[in-house]
């Protein structure tokens, strides 16, 4: 009888688990792209999320009520931020050796932490409930909706973005750009553009990713710092190259931050999940899909 | 040369009676050994950092260890506060052990190596948050004394600041030997390029390994002293910001530059608090706002940081030492 209880928590912190690696894995794809294709290390990758959330909170505070309306505003703006960026910050970095990336990257984290601990004072804020914070029972098992809305969301537009790479000729660039940088502007490619969409599309991924973490998730400003190794531990776990590694990779992440958070305890799940990250670099500094 | 040593002389008297030209008030003893505290970071963070080119995010953890630890033996065993800053060094130069030789074994380079030592502040703050019998989530508090020198404890701050200002002259000296003597010398070829280092010879590992293991130490220090100067140790002392803070200034400061880091370090801290009394009380935070888009115009505009310019301008007031020019 026990054991059976055990059995179905057990089964119960997977299935969340399952549910939250889709909405990590759209976190994470806008840092793998940006670092596959266009080299560039983003150390304030978290912070951005962190931000998008923050956004998500005010506009579905103010103007549209539900949280899952949000990336109709977070998605165009993130893009713009990261058209912003490019040309503000990441533009002199593309040629910069990995020291500066990550410096300034740095600097960027700083600002953006600060500003919203200026902005939203530390406390964490959450937006008003979405209609889909209700659940559905399955047998033994509770489905949160809201989760389940998210994860679907979430791997709807890493398949979007899949077929992207795979079909349209900017995608082919971009997958080409991840090989040879070189040899793709020997062929006409004019990398500037390319690494300019290929920030904003990472931003707009960004901001979504923001918006459905928010549906079921507070924020403060230090959320970002969470986020940021999180989405790097994805990337690392993956290795640079494909869609359904970074898909995987944080799937595993998602479980093991589930089972962490519910079968051990909450504060200690950073503890399972970094010390994963530190074993995963040292074991297979490749990753497990990595194509280099 | 002679100089130099004057204007050495001058600095340090200068340093010494600066309490009193503080006229002694609690509050910017304080602040001035605050920010002295996070300078001797700055400082030793050159060994694995400016010299060995490992971009070390781990500040926080040896930080935080080396309060911990010193804390801990205060509150608990009653034993003084000078043993816990030599336990809390080695327990930190420990775990920078454990945690860098694998790292180093498996040749983790830059953004790998930077998030792995920043994942170690976050690990340990929870182990410890966790860790009941040592720290937990309340604040542990020291037995208060007015002043107890052998104890490590005191009342005034100016005491703390004498204590701060004898590891910050220590360390500087120990970096500008080092950038002198062979360590130093393998330690640049290995920023300058490991795989060449290798080759010719160098045994990476063993040196890399050696540069952490003396920043941690002496980071770990400058937590031990944090914790005896305001009287309690939390887990939050584990604090991601010291180890950002660090490397920031480092490089605003110009890697691989003596003097750049630790004065920039100073002004720029100097500046961090003042905006924190003048704006900070005001909305929280716009201090480090401006803090962050400062480093963002240096690491834009200006590289290689501020070392250079200040290098120069020791060169033209005659006071450059020859191991300035080299570099």
């Amino acid at each position: 009888m026990v054991a059976t209880e055990v059995f179905t928590s057990f089964i119960q912190y997977v299935v969340l688990g399952l549910m939250l690696g889709g909405v990590y894995a759209l976190a994470a794809m806008g840092l793998a792209l940006l670092f596959g294709v266009a080299n560039l290390i983003n150390f304030a990758h978290g912070e951005y999320i962190m931000l998008a959330m923050y956004m998500t909170y005010v506009v579905s505070l103010g103007l549209l009520q539900d949280p899952v309306l949000s990336p109709i505003v977070t998605v165009p703006v993130f893009f713009i931020i990261g058209v912003l960026t490019y040309l503000g910050v990441f533009k002199r970095l593309v040629t910069a050796p990995p020291l500066s990336q990550i410096a300034a990257t740095v600097g960027i984290l700083v600002l953006l932490r600060n500003l919203a601990l200026t902005i939203w004072a530390a406390e964490p804020k959450a937006p008003p409930y979405t209609v889909f914070a209700t659940s559905v029972s399955l047998g033994p098992l509770t489905i949160p909706l809201d989760k389940l809305l998210a994860t679907v969301v979430s791997i709807a537009a890493l398949l979007v973005l899949y077929f992207f790479l795979e079909r349209s000729r900017l995608g082919v660039a971009m997958r080409a750009a991840a090989d040879d940088v070189e040899a793709i502007s020997l062929m006409g490619v004019d990398t500037g553009r390319l690494f300019l969409t290929t920030t904003g599309i990472s931003m707009a991924m960004v901001g979504l990713s923001g918006s459905l973490i928010m549906t079921f998730q507070a924020v403060t400003p230090t959320s970002g710092l969470l986020f940021g190794l999180l989405t790097w531990a994805i990337v690392a776990l993956a290795g640079l190259g494909t869609v359904r590694g970074i898909l995987v990779s944080a799937i595993i992440f998602g479980v093991v931050d589930s089972l962490a958070s519910g079968l051990w305890d909450p504060r200690g799940r950073e503890i399972v999940l970094y010390g994963l990250f530190i074993l995963i670099l040292w074991v297979r500094p490749k990753g497990l899909f990595g194509r280099r | 040369m002679e100089k130099n040593r004057i204007f050495t002389a001058i600095a340090g008297a200068a340093a010494a009676v600066f309490p009193l030209i503080l006229g002694l008030n609690e509050y910017y003893v304080f602040l001035v050994t605050l920010i002295m505290l996070y300078t001797t970071i700055v400082v030793a963070w050159q060994l694995i950092g400016g010299l060995g080119g490992q971009l070390d995010l781990g500040a926080g953890a040896y930080h935080g260890l080396g309060a911990i630890v010193t804390g801990y033996l205060m509150v608990y065993h009653g034993i003084s506060g000078w043993v816990g800053l030599f336990a809390g060094g080695l327990a930190a130069a420990g775990v920078a052990f454990v945690i860098g030789y694998p790292s180093f074994r498996f040749g983790l380079r830059e953004v790998w190596y930077a998030l792995s030592s920043l994942a170690l502040v976050l690990i340990l703050q929870k182990i410890f948050l966790l860790w009941t019998d040592v720290a937990g989530p309340l604040e542990r508090y020291i037995p208060y004394a007015a002043f107890d020198p052998i104890f490590m404890r005191s009342g005034y701050k100016t005491f703390y600041y004498y204590i701060t200002l004898a590891l910050l002259a220590a360390t500087l000296a120990l970096v500008y030997r080092v950038r002198k003597n062979k360590l130093g010398l393998y330690l640049q070829s290995i920023r300058d390029n490991e795989e060449a280092a290798e080759m010719l010879g160098v045994d990476v590992r063993k040196y890399k390994l050696i540069a952490l293991l003396v920043y941690s130490f002496i980071a770990a220090m400058t937590g031990g002293i944090y914790t005896s100067m305001v009287g309690f140790y939390h887990p939050t002392l584990f604090d991601s910001w010291i180890s950002i803070q660090t490397v920031t200034l480092s490089i605003a400061g110009g890697l691989g530059s003596l003097w750049g880091p630790p004065i920039t370090s100073l002004i720029l801290l100097t500046v961090q608090e003042y905006l924190r009394i003048t704006l900070g009380a005001v909305i929280i935070g716009l201090h480090q706002v401006i803090f962050g888009i400062i480093l963002i115009f240096i690491i834009l505009f200006r590289p290689e940081g501020l070392g250079p310019l200040l290098d120069t301008l020791s060169v033209r007031l005659g006071l450059g030492s020859k191991a300035s020019k080299e570099m």
